[in-house]
Parts: C-alpha cells; sequence; structure tokens
C-alpha cells in the first residue's frame, strides 16, 4: 500500500521522504516521535496540565534572549553599566530584547508558582510521583536563584544594591556565614570578582544544575505517566471495585502506575498526548510567549542611574517576588533573630515545601480530604500575602 | 592476560576516581577559596579639612576610594559622616548600616540616621537606636593631620569594626 502512494508522489516529495527515510533507518526518529507523541495521558483537564511544558518553553526562552544580551554585556564592573546603555538606547532591539529577558523571568516565576499550585492542590506528588516534587521544588529554587542573581548583573543602582544587600544576607550564617560572603563578593565590598562571580553562576552554574534537573523532572514524569486530579479518577459503576480492575486491565502505556492505591492506577479516560494535549500546550505557550513579546516591547526593562556607592537619596526596592522576604527584613530585629528568622524560619518553610510528599501520607487526592495540607499551605500563603502588603505600603510610603 | 577479580577491579577504579578527583578538586577549590586568604591593599584617601563643619551636626563628605582587593584600582566615590561633637571629639562614620549594608543618611529634622532599606535608625554617634541593625554604624580607620593650621581628615579603606 504505502509503496504504491509513494510512487504516485511528485519526483521531488520522493527524494525528500527518501532523505528522510536514509536519515530516520539511522536515527530512528520516527519511532521516538511516535514513542513521545501517541502516550496516553488523562483526558479531563487538559487545560491545567499545560503548565509544566509552559514553564520549559519559558526557560528555553530565558535561555535564548540571554544569549543574545550576551552578545552584547560585559560582566565588567565599570562597564557592565555602559554595555547595558548601549543596549537600552543605542541598539535598536536590544531594549526588546533585555526587556523579554526581564518580563520572561516574571511570566516564568508566576507560571512555575501556578504549576506548583496545580500540582500541590491535585495532591499529584503521592507515591511514587515523590520525587517528581521533589526535583521540581529544586527546580524552582534555581529558579529563584537565577531571579536574583540575574537582578544584580546590570550594576545600575537597583542592580548594585541587590548585590550589597543579596550578598550580605549570608553572613548571617552562623561560623562560616562571613567567610561565605567573602567568597561570593571576592572581598569584603561589592566589587569586580563580585560581579564576575554572580554572573558566572547566573549563566552557567544554576543554568547546568536547572538543566540537568529538568533532565530528571522530564524523566520521572515520562516513566509513571501524568497523574492529572482526582476527577480523572472517579468511578460510576455500581461495583467500583469492578470498574477500576477493568481500567487496570486495560490500561495504555504508561499506566497503570505501579506502586499505588489501585484506584489511583489509570485514569478512567485517556486520549493520546498527540494532538490535543499538546494542541492545548502550544496554545498556552504562543499565548505566554505573546504576552512576553510585548510587554517587553512596551514595558521593557528599566535601566536606573549607574550604581552610584556614595548615594544618599536612593532607596533600594527589592523585585516584588522578594518583597515578602525583603519585609521580612524589615520585622526581625537583632542579630540572633536575623540569623534565625532568615535561615531557621526558611529553612523551615523550604525543608517543609520540599518533603511534602512525604509528609503527606493519606490515601486522599481532594484538596477539602486533606485539610492537615491545605490549611498550613493557606496559613503560609495568607502569610505572604501580608507581608506582601506591609511591604507595598512601606515602599509606598518612603 | 589474567582477568582482573572483582576487588583488584574495584581497587583500581577507586584510586583512579580518587586521584582525578583529587587532581579536579585542589586547584579548583583554592582558586574558589583564594579571596578569604588575600590581604587588603591597606590606603589613604585625603577627604579634606573639617574645621568649617558645624557643631553636632553629622556632615557627609565624598571622597573617592580604591577597595584595595583583588585587582580593584579605581576609586569608587564613598561617604563619611564628619560628626564633630560639642565635647571636643570628632568621628567619621561610615554610611554604611549594618543590618543589610544599604547606605544610612542624616535626617536633619528627626535628628537620626535612617537606613531607607528596612528602616534601621542610628543616633548622632552610629548608635543603633531603631529598627533591625544589630550593631553601631562603624567608622572609618582613620586620622587627623594638621596641615597648614587646618586640620585634615584622612580616612583607610577599611572600617574600625567589621560588619
Amino acid at each position: 500500500m504505502a509503496t504504491v502512494d509513494r510512487e504516485k508522489a511528485a519526483p521531488r516529495r520522493r527524494r525528500l521522504g527518501a532523505i528522510y527515510g536514509w536519515i530516520d533507518e539511522r536515527a530512528g526518529i520516527t519511532g521516538q516521535l511516535h514513542k513521545g507523541l501517541y502516550e496516553a495521558v488523562p483526558r479531563k483537564g487538559g487545560w491545567a496540565y499545560t503548565l509544566g511544558s509552559a514553564t520549559l518553553v519559558l526557560i528555553l526562552l530565558q535561555l535564548f534572549t540571554g544569549i543574545f544580551l550576551l552578545l552584547e554585556y560585559v560582566p565588567s564592573f565599570d562597564q557592565a553599566y555602559t554595555s547595558l546603555y548601549y543596549i537600552e538606547h543605542s541598539d535598536r532591539f536590544g531594549g526588546w530584547v533585555r526587556g523579554m529577558h526581564l518580563w520572561g523571568a516574571y511570566v516564568l516565576i508566576l507560571v512555575i508558582g501556578l504549576h506548583m499550585l496545580r500540582t500541590a492542590l491535585s495532591a499529584s506528588y503521592k507515591r511514587p510521583r515523590e520525587l517528581n516534587w521533589v526535583s521540581g521544588a529544586l527546580l524552582f529554587f534555581l529558579t529563584l536563584g537565577l531571579a536574583v542573581t540575574g537582578a544584580m548583573l546590570p550594576m545600575d543602582n537597583a542592580g548594585y544594591w541587590t548585590a550589597v544587600v543579596v550578598t550580605n544576607i549570608p553572613h548571617y550564617i552562623p561560623f562560616i556565614g562571613s567567610g561565605l560572603r567573602t567568597l561570593w563578593r571576592g572581598g569584603d565590598f561589592v566589587g569586580p570578582i563580585t560581579l564576575t562571580r554572580t554572573f558566572a553562576i547566573h549563566i552557567w552554574v544554576l543554568p547546568f544544575l536547572l538543566f540537568a534537573l529538568i533532565g530528571g523532572h522530564l524523566y520521572l514524569l515520562r516513566r509513571h505517566g501524568e497523574f492529572g486530579a482526582w476527577v480523572n479518577y472517579e468511578t460510576t459503576e455500581a461495583d467500583p471495585e469492578r470498574e477500576v480492575v477493568e481500567r487496570i486491565r486495560r490500561a495504555e502505556p504508561p499506566y497503570p502506575t505501579t506502586r499505588i492505591e489501585r484506584r489511583y492506577a489509570a485514569p478512567r479516560d485517556v486520549t493520546d498526548f498527540f494532538p490535543f494535549q499538546l494542541g492545548k500546550d502550544v496554545i498556552v505557550s504562543i499565548v505566554l510567549v505573546a504576552v512576553i513579546f510585548v510587554m517587553g516591547f512596551v514595558f521593557g526593562a528599566p535601566l536606573d542611574e549607574r550604581a552610584d556607592p556614595a548615594t544618599l537619596t536612593y532607596v533600594p526596592t527589592p523585585e516584588w517576588f522578594y518583597l515578602p522576604l525583603d519585609q521580612l527584613l524589615v520585622l526581625i530585629p537583632q542579630t540572633y533573630f536575623i540569623a534565625f528568622g532568615i535561615f531557621g524560619l526558611m529553612g523551615i518553610a523550604a525543608t517543609l515545601f520540599i518533603v511534602l510528599p512525604f509528609i503527606d501520607r493519606s490515601p486522599h487526592r481532594r484538596p477539602l480530604q486533606r485539610p492537615e495540607v491545605l490549611l498550613p499551605g493557606l496559613f503560609f500563603a495568607t502569610m505572604v500575602v501580608i507581608l506582601a502588603v506591609i511591604g507595598v505600603n512601606r515602599l509606598f510610603s518612603l | 592476560m589474567r582477568a582482573l577479580t572483582r576487588r583488584q577491579w574495584l581497587t583500581i577504579t577507586a584510586a583512579g576516581s580518587g586521584l582525578i578527583g583529587a587532581m579536579l578538586t585542589v586547584p579548583a577549590l583554592g582558586y574558589l577559596l583564594s579571596p578569604l586568604f588575600e590581604q587588603r591593599r591597606r590606603q589613604s584617601f585625603r577627604v579634606g579639612a573639617v574645621d568649617h563643619i558645624p557643631l553636632d551636626t553629622p556632615t557627609p563628605l565624598t571622597v573617592g576610594v580604591v577597595s584595595g582587593e583583588a585587582y580593584d584600582t579605581t576609586p569608587v566615590e564613598r561617604v563619611v559622616y564628619v560628626v564633630r561633637k560639642s565635647n571636643g571629639r570628632t568621628l567619621a562614620l561610615t554610611n554604611t548600616c549594618t543590618h543589610m549594608q544599604c547606605n544610612v543618611h542624616w535626617q536633619e529634622d528627626l535628628n537620626q540616621f535612617l537606613c531607607p532599606c528596612h528602616g534601621g535608625l542610628y543616633d548622632m554617634e552610629g548608635r543603633n537606636i531603631g529598627g533591625p541593625p544589630p550593631s553601631p554604624l562603624p567608622q572609618w580607620v582613620h586620622e587627623f593631620r594638621e596641615e597648614d593650621g587646618a586640620t585634615v581628615l584622612y580616612i583607610t579603606n577599611e572600617y574600625d569594626e567589621s560588619i
């Protein structure tokens, strides 16, 4: 059949087909594509499951715009600002690219937040997907690290004072803190070495860890399949046990998931990743990239005056996603509390966050059936919002 | 050729990996840690005459300071708050907040130093009197020299307390 069709096709297409056939015979592209595209995913709730792929697309966009910024930016204490001033004011599209890098970071942080919220509410992190959550949580912290190191690089007033405050925070760690600050700064003061070290962390160290972890995160996703949410596991028949058994019997790979309660082993209805889930993924990504494209052009990225270590008027303000933490710094007085507040409180919160799958061990998946997770989560969210509101108030009253 | 036993293979592999690890770690770690062992190149900078500064009024003077760290040789403008006390003592305060090292500034009407970052407060002599700062404002390591009948302030690129 296939050979007949191929002979009827135009010679040009036949030649292209032959080239593809030659490559495919050696690289096995078709097989891999088939494996990747025709994997089963839960049918219901597909829009909510686009956030992970959107995160990946946004990270790749950061890599892309970041590489373009590298073509002109120099990580020199004297010239970083000058090179950015050139990018902003002389390079025709420089301001746009830089704007996309900044707005890309903003949107990325928002989308990661939604992705985590979705995962937490649906308890998708439960056995056997604990490591998906742990790697995701670490990826989130790496992203925040990228955001804060990136904010230091412009060496305008905003970047310089961010560098001063952020590199100062480690010195409150008991015993080794001062040494850590010296290592990051390359001395007691923020200077040339601070910038090159932060730059290396921003463009190599963190991205390297990020992409390595992304590899693991995606491998785990494919290994266990998308969990979806409780809506994908409802039973309608009179004998739910029989329905579940039947579902498991007819499950398509990667289902049934092993090491999970039987009723969550295979979703009720699945669909192939291609075309509908992939289509939704593409639509969401296009919308997000378009938002970044427009915001990058309309608002761009701010560039303050050149860094002035002698300023008596400049008021350093944190990026919006660090405002709650910054407000915490305002509220915690004196040395020992500062160390406890930053590293104790934050450390505990971060640890609880990372090990969430090992704390929430109930068989329930609906949020309302997991008050032991939902209530502390809401409490934490409320605290963050209150800190942010107080922080905004403080900044506007300055 | 004689086949390796499992134990021999493990010994060779472990020794080899250890050797490679050491060769990579020692220079890299030393390179990374070198700022910890570096001495600041101490330098002195002339700030200016202080006789005209009004009593009990913290007054900001600026001077180009070379940090003396790493390969840094470019002077960076820094602030010295000169406080001439009516009791005859004169302070050369840095304006680096001891909380997160933002620049503090003197508020004439409120008679205090304010740090705009997190609301740290200091009195005229640099004592921390409010907000999160854990310790007083340090002074620049400084000296006064008599030049042509005027008292001239010189500072070094060091603080008298590490913060």
